[in-house]
């Protein structure tokens, strides 16, 4: 995996985790199943990376931890948005619309030189 | 963003690193245990597995989660130290000998930093303290003390001073709860404590009505005083004190802190008042004077000036020096002034021993590090990259040096306990207490320390980098071995010698100054001789019959005891307390108009004085009954005031005018005695004594010379002054107890700098001992063969200690170069020898060479013992 999708796929999937967290606190396992049916099973959640990002994610300060019992009857431990995760999910929302609007407008754009 | 939750993230991971790990593992088995579930219902055949594979391995995604948590160079270093702790406890034996060389390096500087701090650097203890200033006289030949003339004119006259007070410093009777004692008293007037801003613990401080004339005396006592005499401070105000037989009223008492004020050490400081003056002098009085706010010093001066300026002719008749000015200097400069020269020595002195347990240390640990070659190899193989390697050497030794550091702190507070005994008379030596800035400086010394004994392996590391692996192969790689880890040591043994010789020059020089002092000729044998201070409250003895019949009465009980077999009264004491100075100008070479008259110490004595000192009479007479008040004044002079002002003629029949008293009737020379010193065993031995009857002192000494025991006599003189007046609190003095305290500054200045001098010369030779011992074992298997093939164990020592003598030979001529900025520091302090003194140097270099001799003898001898067929076997 090069340097660049990695990047590209981190920065989507702290928006993810983000947009879920938003709807409800839920713990890792939960996460990478509710986001695997968000998005029907368009993006798969790495495992591997979904708690490195928790923890960075944690140390800005966006998102908290506790611990709670789970819905098993085990303690787990749950995620939910802070105030400055809430600021940064909106943010990031409209910069991902703004993005992605651009990239549809550049995708609509007839190649002329084709028909001529 | 808020910076908060990333700090607290952080400091949880370290400081609660197993909770964190323990809820690592925790969240890490819930979801492989959810995971597997989920893989089961979909039909895995083999559901745990894949949930850990889905996870991509499980120490890689801990790694991975305790990267993202981007605590790593913080806990690496939490981790390097407690491995560092752990690898210093291994190693006990040298932990220790670093810590114990270390400790005392620091704990002296620490001690010597605090003083220099406390006394020289820190501002006085009273607010807004750089407005306070004292006041002087000054004039071309120098400086003294205000009159009474003095202080009313400035006290009338000036327009710069928020506040001023005189001050008379001396000591009394003192009777407070039934039994008189003598204490140090400061007579103060009310402006005195205005100047300085401080308040009274308890009742009040002098006011403006306390000394105005008729007022009823007031004293103020420190809180050490009402403790000891009325069982507490508020138990005090209101009580009566007797002061030399005046009873006055305590009105306060001050801080208990406040053991001095201005740098003058009293107990009672009873209000002064003024008398109308008679003439300009006499001088001892001192001045303290706060500044308005915004007035400069400068300004001061010119207000000064012009009081000088009008006084000076009003009372030209006594006082002739029409240059003197009353000069306000800062009041700081007064008090820590003459301390400066005496702690800068110990300051310098002090910074070489430090240096010099830095080098040794610095030798220690390039042997400890190359000894663990192999292990930093294996950190290297696994991985481990230049920047850990540094930081792993650089932890552990500023561990090493941190807990050097704690020793040297708990050493420094047993050392300033220490500096009260070697220095008992430096200022504000009350206030004398490890405090933050103490603190901060081990924290610097350790962290310099720790950074300059890191240096040597360090560079090692960075240049060995990466083909460190390659050493790993040579497993058997010799201990502390490599010719750079040699030079290095080398080096620092050569250092250690340009340290010490500066040293031993120091304590040498001082020790010289302190025999020559040692053998000064006081002027009288002090054996058998004992004294009695006695001050004569003004109370009751008011004028000179009333003194002179008090005079006249002990000294003929004196003479009429038994055992006693001399007695007599001076105003001054041999060898240092000098009593009165008075000018005086020779009739036959008058200096000119307007310009200083010489002056000497004046003691008025009897003839029983001579006789008790034993000073013997060279030329013309002594007093008799004739030389009483009415008659005209005489004086005896000593030997040397004899030959500076009348050399190679007898002084006997000259004329003088005394104190300046141009009105007075000439003083004439009736006789020479023998020199005695009074301005201390260093100083000039020149003296003139008046007849007692022409003299009217207030205080002086009652000296006899005795067949009886000291106990005995001292009792006798108790109770001949009790019998006399029993409210007279005498002060006793053992001249042989006195003479040695007249050397006892220099003798603790020896000891002090000798104390470091042996010190660092024990360093030195440890560094060389350690150095050659090293060399020996290295060349065992060379000197063995040596050995076999028939050489003499003679010559192999003469190889050992020829080897080593070169690393001192080389440090001992760097270090000449070094001590000769020694001189500057060092030449005001000796007495009879000159700081470059040859003699001296030659003694220390040979010292030092024999030292360095002895320690590389040791392993040369070791190894001319080496058999042959050990070494052999051990191969």
């Amino acid at each position: 995996m090069s340097d660049d999708r990695k990047d590209l796929l981190q920065g989507t999937l702290e928006l993810l985790v983000l947009k879920a967290l938003s709807l409800e606190p839920m713990h890792g396992w939960g996460m990478a199943q509710r986001i695997d049916q968000l998005s029907k099973g368009v993006f798969r959640v790495q495992q591997g990376s979904l708690y490195p990002a928790l923890q960075r994610m944690l140390r800005k300060g966006w998102i908290r931890s506790d611990w709670r019992v789970s819905e098993n009857n085990r303690r787990a431990r749950y995620y939910s948005l802070s105030r400055g995760g809430r600021a940064e999910l909106a943010n990031r929302a409209a910069l991902w619309k703004r993005a992605s609007e651009a990239v549809d407008g550049i995708l609509q754009v007839r190649t002329v030189g084709n028909e001529a | 963003m808020n910076p908060l939750p990333e700090i607290l993230e952080r400091l949880k991971a370290i400081f609660f690193r197993r909770r964190v790990e323990r809820e690592l593992d925790e969240e890490l088995q819930y979801h492989v245990d959810r995971e597997t579930e989920a893989r089961e219902r979909s039909g895995s055949a083999d559901p745990r597995r894949d949930a850990l594979m889905s996870l991509g391995g499980v120490e890689k995604w801990k790694d991975d989660v305790r990267d993202a948590r981007g605590v790593l160079p913080l806990e690496e270093c939490v981790a390097d130290t407690r491995y560092a702790l752990r690898a210093l406890r291994r190693n006990a034996g040298f932990t220790l000998s670093v810590m114990a060389v270390l400790g005392i390096g620091i704990g002296a500087a620490t001690a010597v930093f605090t003083v220099v701090n406390r006394v020289l650097l820190s501002s006085l203890p009273y607010p807004e303290s750089d407005r306070l200033v004292a006041i002087n006289q000054k004039s071309s030949s120098g400086s003294w003390t205000l009159s009474v003339v003095d202080l009313q004119a400035i006290a009338a006259q000036q327009r710069t001073l928020e506040a001023f007070g005189g001050m008379r410093w001396g000591s009394a009777s003192v009777n407070g709860s039934g039994s008189a004692e003598r204490v140090t008293i400061g007579r103060v007037t009310s402006g005195f404590f205005r100047a300085l801003g401080i308040h009274a613990a308890q009742g009040r401080l002098l006011e403006a009505g306390d000394d105005a004339p008729g007022a009823p005396p007031a004293v103020v006592i420190t809180s050490a005083f009402a403790e000891r005499t009325f069982g507490g401070a508020a138990e005090s105000v209101g009580r009566a004190v007797a002061i030399d037989g005046l009873s006055h009223l305590v009105v306060g008492v001050l801080d208990p802190g406040r053991h001095e004020l201005a740098g003058v050490p009293a107990e009672v400081w009873p209000v002064l008042h003024l008398a109308t003056p008679k003439r300009r002098g006499p001088f001892g009085y001192r001045a303290v004077a706060r500044l308005r706010k915004g007035v400069t010093i400068e300004a001061a001066a010119r207000d000064l000036d012009g009081i000088s300026r009008r006084i000076f002719p009003l009372w030209a008749a006594g006082f002739q020096d029409a240059s003197a000015r009353l000069t306000p200097v800062p009041l700081r400069d007064t008090i820590v002034g003459r301390a400066n020269r005496q702690v800068g020595l110990f300051a310098g002195a002090v910074a070489l021993v430090l240096l010099l347990a830095i080098a040794n240390v610095a030798t220690l640990v390039v042997v400890r590090i190359s000894a663990r070659e192999q292990e930093l190899s294996v950190r290297a193989a696994l991985g481990a990259g230049r920047r850990r390697l540094v930081q792993l050497i650089l932890i552990e030794c500023l561990t090493l040096t941190a807990l050097s550091g704690a020793a040297g702190l708990a050493l420094a507070a047993l050392a300033l306990k220490g500096v009260r005994l070697v220095a008992p008379d430096l200022p504000r030596l009350s206030e004398l207490a490890l405090d933050p800035a103490a603190a901060a400086f081990v924290a610097a010394a350790a962290l310099v320390a720790g950074l300059l004994i890191s240096l040597a392996p360090v560079s090692s590391v960075l240049r060995h980098g990466r083909a460190r692996t390659s050493t790993l192969a040579s497993s058997s790689a010799r201990v502390g071995s490599g010719p750079r880890t040699h030079r290095i040591r080398g080096a620092l043994v050569v250092a250690e010698f340009a340290l010490a010789l500066p040293l031993l020059i120091g304590a040498g020089l001082l020790l010289n100054s302190f025999l020559r002092l040692q053998s000064v000729d006081p002027g009288f044998d002090p054996r058998g001789l004992y004294a009695v201070e006695i001050s004569l409250p003004p109370a009751r003895y008011p004028d000179p019959p009333a003194t002179l019949a008090f005079w006249r009465r002990v000294e003929q009980r004196a003479v009429a005891t038994n055992g006693l077999t001399a007695a007599g009264l001076s105003g001054s004491m041999a060898p240092d307390n000098f009593g009165d100075v008075n000018n005086f100008d020779l009739l036959d070479k008058p200096v000119p108009a307007g310009t200083t008259q010489p002056a000497s110490p004046w003691p008025s004595v009897t003839t029983g004085y001579f006789a008790a000192m034993g000073i013997p009479r060279l030329e013309g007479r002594s007093f008799t009954d004739a030389d009483s008040g009415d008659a005209p004044p005489v004086v005896v002079v000593s030997r040397s005031w004899a030959a500076r002002y009348y050399p190679h003629q007898s002084p006997v029949g000259k004329r003088l005018v005394s104190g300046g008293c141009t009105t007075c009737p000439p003083t004439t020379v009736v006789g020479v005695v023998g020199d005695v010193r009074y301005r201390g065993l260093a100083g000039e031995a020149d003296a003139v004594y008046s007849p007692i009857a022409q003299g009217g002192d207030t205080s002086g000494y009652l000296v006899v010379r005795s067949r009886l025991g000291a106990a005995a006599t001292l009792q006798a003189l108790r109770s001949i002054v009790a019998s006399l007046d029993p409210n007279i609190a005498p002060v006793e003095v053992v001249m042989t107890d006195r003479l040695r305290q007249a050397l006892g500054d220099p003798r603790r200045w020896t000891a002090v700098v000798g104390a470091f001098a042996a010190a660092g010369a024990l360093l030195a030779a440890l560094g060389i001992f350690g150095l050659m011992s090293y060399v020996v074992r290295q060349r065992r298997r060379e000197l063995g063969v040596r050995i076999a093939l028939g050489a003499q164990p003679g010559s192999l020592i003469g190889l050992v200690v020829g080897g080593g003598m070169r690393y001192a030979v080389l440090g001992t001529a760097i270090g000449l170069g070094i001590s000769v900025f020694e001189s500057r520091w060092l030449g005001s302090s000796l007495y009879g020898v000159r700081a470059g003194d040859p003699a001296t140097v030659a003694g220390a270099v040979a010292a030092l060479m024999a030292i360095a001799a002895i320690a590389c003898w040791v392993p040369g001898f070791r190894a001319g013992r080496i058999r042959p067929a050990d070494v052999l076997r051990a191969e």
